[in-house]
């Protein structure tokens, strides 16, 4: 067996005399596999190594929050843990190898952590990923998970564990494994199993552009990732880090007031636990425990991440002033939304309003108190839109982290303002027009109504189903105030209030 | 009076009664009415009290030079609208000139009881120092009320400008200038209730 693989390589030729029924399928034009001389090979000392895990749960599959407890778990094992869902895990432990005892004492504390989280896996290390992860599906389940209460690192030997760190006997090792293992699609498998194709080693020997040709250069590509023909980049996994803590009290409140107090060294910690990642929340969630009903939950969602626990204490108070308890608090809890990059600047010299102060700085706090208590969408900016329908022509626009930048119209010539120019459209906007009555063909309200002017007609809209014909003009009422009120082209005729100048 | 006294009478906290005190201001675009006004404008930190007789006399044009100045600056702060009672019209305040990115509305609940949140909402304007100018609508503020939505704007460094209704101008207010504002034929009729040193006399003013 280890003469036959030696035979395929040919830069073991020094070592072995080539037989002469290997040489023409060498020497055949172009293959799959990286033909790999004898310079070349001396230089390829692998540069990664990867382990494979791979997950077989006795009755199904594992759920990704069982594949990510288990990246979190291995990540002390090295830095470098990506995940392959649904059932694969990998970790590049090169660095680490001399850390853990060698390919053996990193596979026993693998296998260690996968049976503390209770599952089944099998373990195989190999230059490449993907050929990690081949191998480590090939590889039979061990009775890792039988026992669950084994003693996390307790020694039990790897025995399981495929271990190739020489890529020069990588493709030996691949070439009798069925090709089910590259989990191509079926089509292909089947396609390839009729032209008598079942193994890795087989496929490998096929002529490259045709194989493209015939089955896809995913599957290519695939190939070349498996011999490590192309590099194989794989995204790193992050522990999706959350803040939970929780407190219980010795007593029962009662009262909102003492609330600010109890939640204080909880969002003291949130914004320690903040600070060291240099991130901020953009929701954070209290729940009030009570004794008998279900807890009271009080959430927290911000405009621009924030990890000042001041801040945040002061925007969780106004919103937990609001909340109705139906029971006194017996503890309380604080979570975290996901966390988010924060930009950090620093402080200004000035407090605000002062000269130069930072209004800028100070002006997202401000939003952000405002909407904790008077809801998200009380706090608005507002946008004008071309449009000739009064309704239209504005809107309510959303105001975001960053207020005073400087915009277009400040560098804009000043118009002359000592006296405004007769206003064609009024102040105030009634969202909805208000019927007015009529008498003697005049509108009439609270008296009669005095038309100033021309009538503007707007007469638009018929293309987005908001079909608007109208006069408008501008009345005066009894007091002596501008009123814009408009009548309907349309046969009511009827007489609206629209607007109030001034 | 000697020169020391007199250098003694410039300091800005001290105003005697028909001086008109040192304050800053910023110009109302209405020279009739800057004369009028103690220092030629609206303060530029502080509570004023505008008393239309009613809804729409005048009290918005009034002050739409000022925005228009104000939001036009380079280092221009946000303009707050606290309660407004409908909806401000963007189109209009763009043909003045105002620069509609700096306006913030706040809007409270219609059923406020005792005008709380409405009331908050302004002082926290006021007070956060990021606004050059916060505009209110409040029907039943309370002296004390006032007198500590003046202390917020001043430091602040904010024009609040709240607008109650004519019937207020028979209770006492601690705000430094109160306006009554009423329509006229083109215009607005503005009668300086309480100033420090402003002109006793009706101003007509024309809004073109």
């Amino acid at each position: 067996m280890r003469h036959r693989r030696a035979l395929e390589l040919p830069f073991k030729e020094s070592t072995t005399a080539p037989t002469p029924q290997q040489g023409p399928s060498l020497r055949s034009g172009d293959l799959l596999r990286p033909i790999i001389g004898r310079n070349h090979a001396s230089t390829l000392v692998p540069a990664e190594l990867w382990l494979a895990v791979h997950l077989g749960a006795p009755s199904s599959q594992p759920t990704p929050q069982d594949l990510e407890r288990l990246g979190a778990r291995v990540q002390r094992l090295t830095p470098r843990v990506s995940l392959d869902p649904p059932d694969g895990l990998l970790l590049e432990v090169k660095g680490s190898l001399h850390l853990f005892g060698g390919t053996e004492g990193l596979s026993r504390e693998t296998a260690g952590e996968c049976s503390g989280l209770g599952m089944l896996c099998t373990l195989a290390i190999a230059p490449t990923p993907l050929a990690a992860l081949v191998l480590a599906r090939a590889g039979r389940a061990d009775s890792g998970g039988e026992r669950p209460r084994r003693k996390r690192g307790s020694l039990r030997p790897a025995a399981s564990a495929e271990v190739v760190t020489d890529p020069a006997q990588l493709i030996g090792r691949l070439a009798p494994l069925p090709l089910a293992l590259l989990r191509w699609p079926q089509d292909t498998l089947d396609r390839l199993a009729r032209v008598g194709v079942r193994t890795i080693g087989e496929v490998l020997r096929l002529p490259r552009a045709g194989f493209a040709r015939r089955f896809g250069t995913a599957q290519l590509l695939t190939l070349d990732r498996l011999t490590g023909r192309t590099s194989d980049l794989k995204p790193r996994f992050e522990v999706r880090a959350r803040f939970r803590r929780r407190r219980e009290l010795l007593y029962e409140l009662e009262s909102h007031a003492a609330l600010g107090a109890v939640l204080e060294p909880l969002l003291q910690e949130l914004g320690e636990f903040l600070e060291a990642r240099q991130c901020g929340v953009l929701a954070l969630e209290c729940r009030l425990h009570h004794r008998a009903v279900p807890p009271s939950r009080c959430v927290l969602r911000l405009a621009s991440p924030l990890a000042d626990p001041m801040q945040l204490a002061a925007l969780l108070g106004e919103r937990l002033s609001a909340l109705v308890l139906p029971e006194p608090v017996r503890a309380c809890e604080l979570r975290s939304g996901p966390l988010v990059r924060r930009v950090l600047s620093s402080g200004g010299l000035w407090q605000p309003g002062e000269q130069g102060g930072g209004a800028a700085a100070q002006a997202p706090q401000l939003i952000e108190r405002l909407r904790a208590r008077l809801g998200p969408e009380a706090v608005h900016g507002l946008r004008a839109i071309e449009d000739h329908r009064p309704e239209a022509a504005w809107t309510a626009s959303a105001i975001g982290g960053s207020p005073a930048r400087p915009f277009a119209a400040c560098g804009e010539p000043s118009q002359d303002h000592s006296a405004i120019r007769s206003p064609r459209r009024p102040t105030w906007l009634l969202l909805k027009p208000r019927l007015l009555n009529e008498r003697e063909g005049l509108p009439w309200r609270r008296g009669p109504l005095r038309l100033l002017g021309e009538a503007e007609r707007i007469e638009t809209g018929w293309w987005d189903g908001g079909e608007v014909a109208r006069d408008y003009y501008t009345a005066v009422d009894r007091r002596g105030v501008r009123l814009w009120v408009f009548r309907e082209r349309e046969p009511p005729h009827g007489w609206f209030l629209h607007g109030v100048f001034g | 009076m000697s020169r020391e006294l007199s250098r003694l009478l410039e300091h800005p906290a001290i105003w005697r009664g028909r001086s008109a005190a040192r304050t800053r201001t910023l110009p109302t675009g209405f020279p009739v009415l800057d004369e009028g006004l103690p220092g030629g404008g609206w303060p530029q930190a502080g509570l004023i009290e505008i008393l239309p007789s009613c809804f729409g006399a005048g009290e918005l044009p009034l002050l739409l030079p000022a925005l228009a100045a104000m939001t036009q600056r380079p280092q221009a702060r946000w303009c707050a609208w606290v309660a407004p009672p409908l909806q401000p019209f963007a189109p209009a305040f763009a043909e003045s000139g105002v620069v509609l990115e700096r306006m913030l509305v706040v809007q409270t609940q219609r059923k406020d009881a005792g005008e709380k949140s409405a009331l908050w909402a302004f002082e926290q304007t006021l007070r956060s120092g990021t606004c050059d100018m916060a505009l209110a609508w409040l029907r039943n503020a309370l002296p004390r009320q006032i007198r500590r939505l003046h202390l917020a704007a001043e430091r602040g460094a904010t024009l609040g400008v709240l607008f109650r209704p004519r019937e207020a101008a028979r209770n006492s207010s601690p705000a430094a200038l109160r306006i009554a504002v009423e329509p006229a034929a083109r215009g607005a009729r503005v009668t300086l209730l309480k100033s420090r040193g402003g002109s006793r006399y009706p101003i007509e003013l024309f809004f073109g």
